[in-house]
């Protein structure tokens, strides 16, 4: 996998896919291989898109079902504000090509969809793999698309219909090395990339820009990712743009380093950043914090020299006439005014981020039906292949489920805030009723149908879970 | 629309580096309803979601980049004020009162910019939200939710830092303040003397825009935000500054 640790060497990157197409397969079964359960897991999931689809109006709403499904699933969690790199995992398997001006194939991103979820027990590689897709390049019509979106991946690109397949991997793989060839033959055009790109439907998945954010709160911590993120703009290589997000605790390290060195002006970025032994930290980061640093000194410095003269003269006469006791109070308000802006803020970001964690709550239930559904599919036709059980998923409509088949109720105990712990105990319970309970389906989206006796009493099981 | 009025609002009270750092609600308005009147193609929404990653992308720069400065600052005024302190002891009454007078306003200063910056972030992802609450409305597509996902996990949208940075400012603040008097008359005459100054009015504003969006709406649903509940409203009432600037 290093061979595609791209560090803004675009040769290496072209010439390695140029010769090697198959490294791409190799990934692949490695992957399936160690994931297989979380994968087939997921590809089920990520199964139930189909079934969603005629209730869609918009065919591009498939893909962010898709892209929702590994997102809300992948740990079974509602997990509103999850720091997990879960997102970073977008990036690893997308190569950047930005040098060549190509974006990524539609399918390229797909591939990198299905994967998303099974990186998510690596979270090391993730760290060392980071690419940045380019496949807005060729989406915008900006013209200098170096910059702009360069941070930005789109996914999560659906193609209808051939996303159940569990072995789908092969499927990408020859997709993906058709692109890849497709785009190193035409590197260089914009238009070949409009084309690919069109093609698809997109989802905005998750910002690479994540990646490219360093939360250096604590050295070494994710500094990694902050490294290999660093070039992640496109040609030139041009200076790191990866932001850096400075913490107060990486900025007294920063201070302490520039004292060393004898001070903000004589300190040299090359020195300071050595001092600092963080790792991930580039020299352009420790260069533009230290010219930033460099003007706020300056000012304060300055003054100190003036205030001694303005103090005596203006400030003396003026200030005290004029503000004494009254401009205290002023700043008083000013800070009654501001503190109660604060407040009102944090409460409405509370408030926006419980919001969203409900929102995702109730499409994660709705997912979780389908979700039931294919479950006993798959335990059902534990021996049939995968293409099978896909071909039928695709095809069967759930009311047509023979009697063996069952899906859980979506019924919960009113107002339940299940807490996302349930729903592994769930799908547990869930696999031990399999073949004794006959339980109605519930059609997605679809109006319940009274749940028989046998139901009911899963349902009371069920709601018996203790509630968190 | 209102949304619309008091984000111009807003903009045209905030400080001048800021203005063009905002969501451009208008224009991503305009796409959204040419995107609904043609044809909702895929492709239609990728460079729609690309405009949209870019203003995001806008305003992950410009926050980490005040952000950065405010955590220099914020060193700076303690150690400024600490050496002041420190300093000042010695000197005669006038040169005492007049430094910390200083200190006072450039703290009170620095807090109110951080909370500006909370604020920022704060209305760009409420304008992100409708955008994109509009968009799923007129295209019947599904792009909120997932998109809104990322959103909250932007650098722009985690405030945490910034919101610790100030609630440490507020302490400083304490400790640099006098015991408060109770003097509300001429408490409000010099606030409304204060307001003048463009931090302040700047928090005055958006207090009162998010009041406002708050008060109700006609698309009031499961994702929308209570009213808001100040602690003491008339404190805000009082400060209410008619705007010089005609708002269309």
């Amino acid at each position: 996998m290093k061979q595609f640790h791209n560090r803004g060497i675009p040769m290496l990157v072209s010439s390695s896919l140029h010769v090697r197409p198959s490294p791409i397969e190799e990934k692949y079964p490695k992957l399936l291989d160690s994931q297989q359960a979380l994968m087939e897991m997921e590809l089920r999931k990520n199964s139930l898109a189909p079934l969603q689809n005629p209730l869609m109006s918009n065919n591009g709403v498939y893909g962010f079902s898709l892209s929702a499904a590994p997102v809300f699933d992948s740990d079974l969690h509602i997990d509103a504000i999850s720091p997990h790199e879960k997102h970073t995992f977008d990036a690893p398997y997308i190569s950047k090509l930005s040098d060549r001006n190509s974006s990524l194939p539609s399918t390229f991103s797909l591939y990198s969809a299905t994967c998303q979820p099974s990186l998510n027990t690596y979270p090391e590689e993730s760290a060392e793999i980071t690419w940045r897709p380019e496949s807005i390049q060729g989406i915008t019509d900006y013209p200098d698309h170096v910059n702009l979106n360069n941070q930005i991946q789109e996914n999560h690109i659906t193609n209808p219909g051939d996303i159940n397949k569990q072995d789908e991997w092969s499927d990408l793989t020859g997709l993906i090395n058709e692109n890849w060839r497709e785009l190193l033959d035409d590197s260089d055009t914009t238009e070949s990339q409009t084309k690919v790109i069109h093609s698809a439907v997109h989802v905005p998945a998750d910002f690479s820009v994540q990646n490219s954010q360093t939360h250096l709160s604590l050295p070494s911590h994710s500094s990694e990712l902050s490294n290999a993120t660093g070039p992640s703009s496109s040609t030139n290589a041009a200076p790191a743009r990866s932001r850096m997000r400075w913490t107060p605790e990486l900025h007294e390290l920063f201070v302490e380093a520039v004292k060393k060195l004898g001070g903000s002006e004589k300190a040299t970025p090359k020195g300071v950043r050595k001092l600092m032994k963080v790792e991930g930290l580039t020299i352009y980061h420790v260069k533009s914090h230290l010219q930033k640093y460099r003007t706020a000194r300056f000012r304060p410095e300055s003054i100190e020299g003036m205030s001694t003269k303005i103090t005596q003269i203006e400030e003396v006469s003026s200030l005290d006439l004029r503000m004494g006791t009254g401009i205290t109070e002023a700043l008083r308000v000013q800070v009654e005014v501001q503190k109660q802006l604060h407040e009102q803020l944090e409460i409405q970001r509370k408030l926006q981020l419980q919001i969203e964690e409900h929102g995702r709550y109730l499409q994660m239930m709705f997912e979780k039906q389908c979700q039931g559904i294919d479950k006993i599919k798959a335990s059902a036709n534990m021996d049939e292949s995968s293409t099978q059980l896909s071909e039928l998923t695709n095809s069967i409509d759930i009311r047509e489920i023979p009697e063996n088949d069952h899906a859980k109720t979506d019924k919960r105990s009113p107002g339940a805030g299940l807490a996302a712990e349930d729903s592994p105990q769930l799908i547990d319970r869930h696999k031990m009723l399999k073949h004794d309970s006959k339980i109605e389906s519930n059609i997605v989206g679809g109006s319940y149908s009274p749940p028989s006796k046998r139901s009911r009493h899963n349902y009371v099981d069920l709601s018996a879970t203790p509630a968190i | 629309m209102k949304f619309g009025k008091r984000l111009k609002r807003q903009i045209e009270e905030s400080l001048p580096e800021w203005r063009d750092k905002f969501l451009s609600y208008k224009d991503l308005k305009k796409l959204v309803r040419l995107i609904s009147t043609t044809d909702a193609s895929p492709q239609a929404e990728g460079e729609f979601v690309s405009l949209l990653d870019a203003e995001v992308e806008k305003f992950n720069a410009f926050f980490m980049e005040q952000e950065e400065e405010f955590v220099i600052r914020q060193r700076q005024e303690l150690q400024e004020r600490i050496r002041r302190a420190a300093e000042s002891l010695r000197p005669s009454e006038a040169g005492y009162a007049a430094e910390m007078g200083r200190i006072r306003k450039d703290i009170v200063n620095f807090h109110g910019e951080m909370v500006l910056l909370v604020n920022y972030s704060s209305i760009n992802y409420t304008g992100l939200a409708k955008i994109l609450k509009k968009y799923d409305k007129r295209t019947g597509g599904l792009l909120r939710l997932p998109f809104i996902e990322t959103v909250l996990k932007q650098p722009f949208f985690t405030t945490e830092l910034i919101s610790r940075l100030v609630k440490e400012c507020e302490i400083m603040m304490e400790a640099v303040f006098p015991a408060a008097e109770e003097q509300v008359e001429r408490r409000e005459r010099e606030a409304l003397a204060m307001a003048e100054q463009s931090i302040f009015r700047n928090a005055v504003a958006a207090l009162i825009t998010m009041q406002e969006l708050r008060k109700g709406s006609s698309t009031y649903g499961h994702f929308s935000l209570p009213p808001l509940i100040l602690p003491d409203p008339d404190l805000l009432q009082s400060l209410q500054i008619p705007s010089p600037i005609p708002i269309q």
